[in-house]
């Protein structure tokens, strides 16, 4: 993990995603104003349509705001061109989808080296690394299988071996264990758990409270606006980082 | 866990492209039916770019070997009768022993000349007859036409004199009569007459299935006396007459210095047509090198409609698959690849698809052109230059038909192409 700037990892100011529908103008997130700290785990929830996936896909830097700004560590992106965003995503964030999104027909040890191709690395460094991080996933056996071999947890868990082989500062998960069955859910979010335990910022959108359960920061979006966000159950939230403390 | 950061590296040029073939390999081994399908659009068309290509250059090579064989440098002299109502005027358009004479007397670099008669006539041995075609000409037509004798001798100016019944066979024409047999000294029946053979000419092979070996040689006056006297005009008239020069003399000088002569001889005034016409093997060679270098350009340029239709495939083919692989690209780009990233992803693959067509196409444009110069007899070089053009052609229109798909995929939304079902 790379020393962070003191910082907040990502802060959002009025941040406004509109779409236009048959003439009609819709605001999927609605001015959005949020800082989220270096090692915070962060549950974003609303039912569907709410705004939270797209949400997500802004901070995660995958979609442009209408308006607003979106700033990770520190640093504005609005004016950054796609291949700006393109090294920013690479070496700063890790996706992990609901549907794992794996290529066919390739082993999970050449799955987890895809970002490490873009931040230019030899073959042999990328094997090493991408070796490395199945095995912290517990896939050590599993390097040459390709994802038809696999379970949908033991998917998952070669998509986050993926998304942390660049050691990103955040891991973004969208409905991450929405392709699971509850067992292998669990485990999943063990995983994350473990992960920010290291000191890795964890950010996943669900709509499901058991998983927004496991978090220490619970945000809730409707109608693209934030309409609550406090610490979850008796954790201790380390940084007091609430809507309206910010604005 | 292991915590090294992973930066800053951006480099490595070659290695990317490494990655960006191994990409290719394994999506075009993902749909081999449809990438084997796309590749043979650019396989016939490489194929029929290459064997066209080499088809003329064999033309002009074997046009150029055939008029070497019959000697580089000379000329051939013509009498061109007028053809005024329908009847041959000879009063225009002559040419004699005489005037052959005065051109080896006045005109320098001339090595010597001969004259031509020809005529088809029948020959008959006890147990075999053929009908050829038979030259009456003097001794020095055997080297300025590069066809002497091998075996027995040629005609000589004694013969000449004389006008000896004697022959010279072309090796075809020997064989038809005799067989293995060796037929110097033997007696022919040409029309009727007997003729004793007095050589073989050297073994000369076909030009155009025309073949050069079967023919008959025999002296001029003997020709004339017996077989053709009564076709011509006047006791000392030529059919064709040939002229060889030294090596490096000026053929357009020497051509020059014939009509002068001839000129002369016949009295054309300035202005009006020549009653002969010159022509040098320099200007048959430019003739058919111009000829063939035609024939070559329409070749290629039939065969290139199927290398577009081929390149056209790819273009098809490689949307099809930017279409069926947006999602793969949103994945891409959210793990870090730039649209630069892609758009070469998409034009190695395009690049791939083209040189291995190419290969495969040039391959057997090679064994056809083997096939056809061992069988047909006709050369089809596939030379080094060819060979490696035709693979960076190959290359070049895979960058030049993928560009489009490519760049495409490289402008897609990495939000919305990952939403893509």
């Amino acid at each position: 993990m790379e020393q962070h700037s003191g910082k907040p990892l990502i802060e959002t100011r009025d941040l406004v995603k509109s779409y236009n529908l048959g003439g009609e103008i819709i605001h999927a997130v609605n001015g959005v104003s949020l800082l989220i700290e270096h090692g915070e785990y962060v549950a974003i929830m609303g039912t569907s349509g709410s705004g939270k996936s797209t949400f997500m896909n802004m901070i995660g830097c995958l979609d442009v705001p209408t308006s607003g700004q979106v700033l990770i560590d520190g640093t504005p992106t609005a004016d950054m061109s796609s291949d700006e965003l393109a090294v920013l995503r690479n070496e700063k964030i890790g996706f992990v989808f609901q549907q794992f999104n794996l290529l066919a027909r390739t082993s999970s040890i050449d799955n987890v080296a895809v970002p490490l191709i873009y931040a230019g690395l030899d073959k042999p460094e990328r094997r090493t690394r991408a070796t490395e991080k199945l095995i912290d996933m517990g896939l050590g056996d599993r390097l040459l299988n390709t994802p038809a071999k696999l379970s949908g947890g033991q998917q998952q868990r070669v998509a986050i071996a993926r998304a942390l082989v660049t050691e990103p500062l955040m891991l973004l998960a969208d409905e991450p264990t929405g392709a699971l069955d509850t067992r292998t859910s669990e485990e999943i979010m063990a995983i994350f758990e473990s992960l920010n335990a290291s000191g890795i910022t964890v950010i996943v959108v669900t709509h499901e409270d058991e998983i927004a359960e496991h978090a220490k920061r619970r945000i809730e979006f409707r109608d693209g606006k934030v309409i609550e966000d406090r610490p979850v159950g008796n954790r201790t939230v380390a940084v007091g980082a609430s809507l309206a403390e910010d604005v | 866990m292991a915590s090294v950061p992973v930066r800053p590296r951006r480099s490595n040029f070659l290695a990317s492209w490494g990655v960006n073939i191994a990409i290719a390999l394994t999506a075009l081994h993902t749909n081999l039916m449809r990438s084997i399908l796309t590749m043979l659009g650019v396989l016939i068309g490489v194929f029929a770019v290459t064997l066209a290509v080499a088809v003329g250059n064999g033309a002009q090579e074997s046009v150029m070997q055939s008029i070497n064989s019959f000697g580089s440098n000379m000329a051939i002299i013509v009498p061109e009768p007028d053809n005024e109502g329908g009847r041959r005027s000879f009063d225009r358009g002559r040419l004699t022993s005489r005037d052959l004479r005065a051109i080896e007397r006045e005109v320098p670099g001339i090595i010597a000349t001969a004259p031509q008669l020809r005529s088809t006539l029948d020959l008959v041995t006890a147990g075999a007859s053929t009908s050829t075609s038979a030259v009456g000409t003097t001794p020095g037509y055997g080297q300025i036409t590069n066809h002497p004798a091998d075996r027995g001798r040629y005609i000589s100016e004694a013969d000449v004199r004389s006008a000896a019944r004697v022959l010279v066979l072309g090796r075809t024409t020997a064989e038809t009569l005799f067989g293995e047999f060796d037929p110097v000294g033997e007696t022919v029946r040409v029309d009727g007459v007997p003729f004793q053979v007095i050589g073989l000419l050297e073994e000369k092979g076909s030009t155009f299935g025309t073949d050069n070996d079967d023919t008959v040689v025999m002296p001029i006056s003997t020709i004339r006396q017996r077989f053709v006297g009564d076709t011509l005009p006047g006791p000392d008239d030529l059919q064709l007459a040939f002229a060889g020069f030294e090596e490096g003399a000026s053929l357009v000088q020497g051509k020059i210095d014939i009509t002068n002569v001839l000129k002369d001889r016949y009295r054309v005034r300035d202005g009006e047509i020549n009653p002969f016409r010159v022509r040098t093997t320099q200007e048959f060679m430019e003739e058919s090198q111009f000829i063939t270098g035609i024939l070559q350009a329409v070749l290629v340029a039939i065969a290139s409609i199927s290398l577009l239709v081929g390149g056209i495939g790819i273009m098809n083919i490689m949307l099809v698959s930017v279409t069926e692989r947006t999602r793969e690209i949103g994945l891409r780009m959210a793990l870090g690849a730039k649209g630069s990233d892609i758009r070469n992803q998409f034009l190695v693959e395009a690049a791939v698809l083209c040189v291995l067509g190419g290969a495969v196409g040039l391959t057997l444009a090679w064994l056809a052109g083997a096939a056809l110069t061992a069988y047909a007899d006709f050369p089809v070089p596939i030379g080094i230059g060819v060979a490696l053009g035709s693979l960076a052609f190959s290359a070049f229109l895979g960058l030049v038909f993928g560009s489009y798909p490519a760049i495409r995929a490289s402008r897609l939304s990495p939000i919305e192409a990952l939403r893509t079902e």
